[in-house]
């Protein structure tokens, strides 16, 4: 048999659904994908006409139009106070917590190759909400609580892993170890709120269930910052947890190196959830559902990593909104809002005969 | 297994004894002691009479409750991590009862029967979704899906009782789970439930066994599975009803209890019934007393200290 | 044969890039399989790891392909310890598919080849004219170009098997490693795969597979291992080695061996207990 040389200049293969940008005489190619594009542009509107929406409702009612003349620094005085001063801070809370728990979601499925593996389902949620409480009631400096959330946040991931012994992320056991210890957090949360003074235990109560009412500045800001970290990381882990979609082995075939990259990606999905607990407690939901979503309208082409930010985002800032004008004046908080959502959509997914745990 | 079950119901004694020696009220295991030989001063025998007792008898009566429904749910789905807690059966009890006190219903013995048909609704979803296609084999996705279904009666029974405070109050406390301030009328309200699910067990326990086979075989056997489970069903409704209207929500217990009685007598379901009995009475009375000596002077519910029993079990 | 002579690249690497092993332990945990082995692939061939349930032959192979870190010795890549070598560089020379393949909902043939790209790019090239070339010849070697655009879930299994194989391809390794790359196809599938499998010998590439099932070992291998109880208790050419003793050795079966008519390649006949 004759081998023929490869022939040297041929048509390109065109590579459908993205645009490829390059420069340099081809010495730098860039794909960027044509549908997340319009995906994140989307959902960019979405958030801001959520947020807009909510900025704009409230014991003052105001239009859209009024809402972006008072961010604009114009319009009557009264209107930029209440904008400005008393709702932007709620919204940018739920903005920053919905990307960065859905971020950490998004991070966690992937390097567990599982669904159901979030923050709020193996438990790490309620671990930092115990430990934040603690702090909350106990020491009740500014920036002990989130702190204190983080630190609970790798408790219990610590906890799950040598609980779950050998196996790590892969199989289910540390689910279900993770399930256990977030019943347990759970219970240890009620047990600091039944020990304490009953009107600190007020004060704390919405938030251990997940709510934006009780953020503080502090935690916030702290928030925004390992939310800019998260998603630069993030993207540089994408190359790797892309690989791992496909199975166990095959980043290692592709000279990934597992170990490191499963250690960041859960090193940043832990922290990523203990800041966000920090700010507006276990909203686990949006973990589960921000990638979900996010999947979907990416048909998977790809880990969605900023699809999955923005989709916590507005799934965040929408459930606050609903909450808000549901009951009104009577405020019902963001963690209920969506739990009662969201977990009509997991036992769905759960109870599909056609379940693919698979991300 | 006749001197397993003598050491198990003698454990339980000592529990039980413990229980009334040490606990709510001021009363030193010393004088609680005397008052049991009939002597004691007037102080001691109302807090052994009123206060540790109805608690004891509570705690006996639900812990028996709970083992014994987690153990026939185990068996009906099939599952290990089956358990009334886990699996959203308490927690549909709990939002019944919420859901009857918001509409003002406010005697005992109304909330057991809503409440059982609150754990009958829950029980019934969980167990359907076991039969789905694909979610049967996987042990996880049903306690998950239980899980899940918990979560949503939780977050709906918040949502009612933020509809009204003084309801909220009064909830609250329960539906952590606790076995402390309730009397001995309302255990008298749960006789009868208890009497029909002890029959029914009676009736049905050699069935399950063979339904643990497989449906094929349980029908090669002559059973008929269908009536089996629905009876089954009824039975957990019936037990996880009264335990829920007895001491709120209570987690783990339907769990460990089995999974210590296998482990002393073996899988098959005649043989550990009985010891579920004697081993959820001895966990429950045992975690109320231990949590009411090692946090003294509080009494907190009973729910916290429970977690922590499941903890070697993962 | 003449559609895939067409399509071959040029050899991009000196042919030669040697794998063996020198007194080798691996296992799993404190269950060790392999007990120092010394063992050398031979190049340009297909290579048939053969023995029976759990004698260690998928073992060997996932620590030949560095998925397992051996408990002793060292897997030796031109003479150097694999695990010193960086991990990307190690990934342009070897290649290894996996058992278990199970790619994400809605990926494309395409869009699983191009993984096998990611070796040989920086993360400012993500799709040069190179791997367009590359992709291309893996894609057509396979023979997917016409289906490149389809997703997987929505492929029979022989046709996906060749994605995976494709990807391995575009990796453009001279070292394939492949474990048990028929199993679960039928008897068409499985033809489909070897036969592409042997493709890759006229591009110069080495071969190594783990095989459950003899007859297809000797049809399609050059090469083949045969490992029992974690050691290698015969290796040579199909028509060298398999005898009737050794396969009463591996499986406990008696048989007989006879040429195949057609192509003269060793057949197993009246087997029985």
């Amino acid at each position: 048999m004759q081998i023929l040389p490869f022939q040297q200049p041929r048509q390109p293969l065109p590579l459908a659904g993205y645009w490829r940008l390059k420069a340099f005489n081809q010495r730098i190619t860039l794909l960027v994908s044509q549908r997340a594009t319009w995906v994140n542009m989307g959902l960019v509107l979405a958030v801001l006409a959520a947020s807009t929406m909510s900025l704009g409702m409230g014991s003052v009612q105001l239009s859209p139009a009024e809402v972006w003349l008072a961010l604009a620094g114009e319009g009557p005085a009264m209107h930029q106070l209440v904008v400005k001063e008393l709702r932007l801070m709620r919204v940018l809370a739920g903005i920053g917590t919905g990307a960065a728990f859905a971020l950490a979601g998004c991070l966690m499925q992937t390097l567990a190759r599982n669904r159901l593996a979030t923050p709020g389902i193996i438990g790490i949620d309620n671990a930092a909400t115990a430990f934040a409480v603690a702090s909350v009631v106990g020491v009740g400096s500014a920036l002990a609580p989130p702190a204190m959330s983080l630190v609970g946040a790798i408790t219990a991931t610590a906890l799950i892993f040598a609980l779950a012994g050998s196996s790590g992320t892969q199989g289910y056991r540390f689910i279900v170890v993770g399930l256990g210890i977030g019943a347990i957090a759970g219970a240890g949360t009620q047990l600091i709120l039944s020990w304490v003074a009953i009107d600190d235990a007020n004060a704390a109560f919405p938030w251990t269930i997940g709510s934006l009412n009780a953020r503080s500045p502090d935690a916030f800001k702290l928030l925004c910052a390992g939310l800019a970290l998260g998603v630069f990381f993030a993207y540089r882990l994408a190359k790797g947890l892309n690989a791992l979609r496909l199975s166990e082995t095959v980043p290692t075939t592709l000279g990934f190196n597992i170990k490191r990259l499963r250690a960041a990606s859960l090193v940043l999905a832990v922290f990523l959830t203990g800041l966000a607990v920090a700010v507006a407690g276990p909203v686990g939901m949006v973990a589960l559902l921000g990638p979900e979503i996010a999947r979907a309208l990416c048909r998977h082409r790809g880990l969605p990593i900023l699809a999955s930010a923005l989709a916590g985002a507005l799934l965040m800032v929408l459930a606050d909104l609903l909450g808000r004008i549901m009951l009104a004046p009577l405020e019902i908080p963001v963690g209920i809002v969506t739990a009662v959502v969201g977990s009509p959509y997991l036992l769905w997914m759960l109870l599909n005969p056609n379940f693919r745990s698979q991300p | 297994m006749p001197i397993l079950l003598l050491g198990c119901a003698a454990l339980l004694l000592l529990t039980s004894l413990a229980s009334l020696l040490m606990g709510a009220g001021d009363t030193t295991p010393w004088q609680a002691l005397s008052v049991l030989l009939g002597a004691g001063t007037e102080d001691a025998r109302f807090v052994l009479f009123e206060l540790r007792l109805p608690r004891t008898l509570v705690g006996l009566v639900t812990g028996m409750a709970l083992g014994c429904a987690g153990a026939l749910m185990q068996t009906l789905a099939r599952n290990p991590l089956a358990e009334p807690g886990l699996l959203g059966v308490s927690a549909g009890s709990a939002f019944a009862v919420t859901l009857a006190l918001l509409l003002g219903a406010s005697s005992a013995s109304l909330s057991v029967y809503v409440a059982q048909a609150g754990a009958l609704a829950g029980c019934l979803i969980v167990l359907s979704a076991a039969r789905l296609k694909g979610v049967g084999n996987d042990p996880i996705r049903l306690v998950l899906a239980g899980a899940t279904l918990s979560s949503l009666l939780l977050a709906l029974t918040s949502l009612l009782l933020m509809f009204d405070q003084r309801t909220a109050d009064e909830i609250r406390f329960w539906i952590t789970g606790s076995v402390a301030g309730r009397d001995l009328a309302s255990l008298r309200h749960l006789l009868p439930s208890l009497l029909v699910a002890t029959a029914l067990t009676l009736l049905i326990i050699r069935p399950l066994a063979a339904l643990a086979l497989g449906e094929t075989m349980a029908t090669n056997l002559g059973h008929k599975p269908g009536r089996i489970r629905l009876t089954a069903v009824l039975i957990v409704a019936l037990l996880v009803g009264a335990a829920t209207a007895m001491a709120g929500p209570i987690m783990f217990v339907g769990l460990v209890v089995p999974f210590i009685a296998r482990a002393l007598a073996g899988a098959d379901i005649r043989r550990y019934l009985a010891l579920c009995l004697f081993i959820g009475p001895i966990i429950l009375i045992g975690a109320d007393t231990l949590s009411r000596i090692l946090v003294y002077p509080l009494n907190y519910p009973l729910a916290y200290s429970l977690p922590l029993l499941a903890l070697p079990y993962y | 044969m003449k559609a895939l002579a067409t399509v071959i690249t040029q050899p991009a690497h000196p042919p030669s890039t040697a794998l063996s092993t020198h007194a080798l332990s691996a296992g799993h945990g404190k269950h060790r399989v392999i007990e120092s082995l010394d063992f050398a692939l031979p190049e340009n061939q297909v290579t048939a790891i053969v023995g029976p349930n759990g004698c260690g032959k998928s073992t060997l192979l996932n620590t030949l392909g560095r998925i397992l870190a051996p408990q002793g010795g060292h897997v030796l890549l031109d003479g150097i310890d694999i695990h010193h070598l960086p991990s990307k560089q190690v990934a342009q020379k070897l290649a290894l598919l996996p058992q278990e393949t199970t790619a994400p909902e809605g990926m494309t043939v395409l869009d699983l080849v191009r993984f096998g790209r990611q070796p040989h790019q920086p993360w400012y090239s993500q799709w040069s004219a190179e791997d367009q070339r590359i992709v291309k010849a893996a894609l057509k070697a396979a023979n997917l170009l016409d289906m490149q655009n389809r997703e997987l879930d929505k492929l029979s299994g022989g046709q996906r098997q060749r994605a995976w194989i494709a990807m391995a391809i575009a990796q453009d390794t001279p070292l394939l490693l492949l474990d048990e790359p028929t199993s679960a196809l039928d008897l068409g599938h499985q033809i489909e795969v070897f036969e592409l499998i042997r493709s890759l010998i006229t591009q110069g590439k080495t071969v190594a597979m783990v095989v459950h099932d003899l007859l297809n070992a000797a049809r399609y291998a050059d090469h083949i291992v045969a490992m029992h109880e974690g050691a290698i208790i015969a290796q040579g050419s199909p028509k060298e080695i398999l005898t009737p003793e050794l396969v009463y050795e591996l499986y406990q079966v008696r048989c007989d061996v006879i040429n195949d008519p057609v192509n003269g390649a060793p057949l197993l006949v009246n087997i029985r207990r």
